[in-house]
């Protein structure tokens, strides 16, 4: 019911912006990495997709408002920009002419990235103070 | 708007008024603009999303002028096709959305402060 689903909305805007913290945490942690998990090449940059939460195509737009509501994470995405390649001939995966394939982390990238998630955090808590403030007001009238 | 009666004493006493039924629509507008402008902010990061608004001023003040009544008045959202775009396609501005919030919590807050005002009156005849 009304200003309960603002609340949910808000929250749904939160849980997304912590993936995208996660995400960019993510990208910078492995920022060196030259190998996956799987052991295949080096670590591609991962971003994340968000999609306006609602009903789907179809449904009247009131309705796409009233089922579901908010922000979701649509996937989680490689980024296809090709790999740095750095002169090394030491390093364990440099290829025969020396060269080795590092993460397309650009750490300018990731950080602007993490500005930008932290604001829209931010926003959203914002948000969420002012239902809250709304609720409890509604509530004095019982006083 | 109606004109004010004068008063009969043969009618019975309206405790819930016209203004009184006034204020509980526009709380109920003002409620589902917050959920509007909330669900703008949470797709400030959504790429192609386009903003949502409710005009619960215009559609309280076509229901008066109409002189259907306000029980017809009903908010819905639509879409805003008149903000500014970005070059994502999304046409959220966080800071437009921030002072739109702050401005319709500080009128729901004015709304049920009079509301409860007019309920303390009517309680203070009662007694109580």
């Amino acid at each position: 019911m009304g200003l309960f689903d603002a609340l949910d909305t808000s929250g749904s805007a939160l849980s997304a912006e912590r993936v995208r913290m996660d995400v960019t945490a993510e990208n910078l942690a492995n920022a060196q990495s030259t190998r996956t998990a799987n052991g295949q090449g080096p670590y591609r940059r991962k971003e994340v997709v968000l999609q306006e939460a609602g009903a789907g195509v179809g449904a009247s737009f009131a309705d796409s408002l009233r089922v579901a509501r908010g922000v979701k994470v649509a996937g989680i995405v490689q980024d296809p920009s090709p790999s740095r390649r750095v002169y090394d001939p030491g390093h364990p995966d440099a290829d025969a002419k020396g060269y080795v394939s590092m993460p397309n982390v650009n750490t300018v990238t990731e950080m602007t990235d993490l500005i930008g998630a932290s604001r829209a955090y931010e926003a959203n808590v914002t948000a969420m103070q002012t239902t809250k403030a709304m609720f409890a007001r509604t509530l004095d009238i019982l006083k | 708007m109606e004109a004010a009666r004068p008063l009969d004493p043969s009618r019975p006493v309206e405790i819930y008024d016209t203004t009184q039924s006034a204020l509980e629509k526009a709380i109920l507008g003002a409620s589902a603009r917050q959920q509007a402008i909330t669900q703008n902010l949470a797709n400030v990061d959504t790429p192609g999303y386009q903003r949502v608004d409710v005009d619960f001023h215009k559609t309280l003040r076509d229901a008066m002028a109409s002189g259907a009544g306000l029980q017809s008045a009903t908010f819905s959202p639509r879409r805003d096709a008149s903000a500014q775009v970005r070059p994502d396609g999304s046409t959220v501005d966080a800071d437009v959305e921030a002072s739109a919030q702050a401005r319709n919590g500080l009128e729901y807050e004015t709304l049920v402060q009079v509301s409860k005002a007019r309920i303390d009156i009517i309680e203070a005849a009662m007694g109580r």
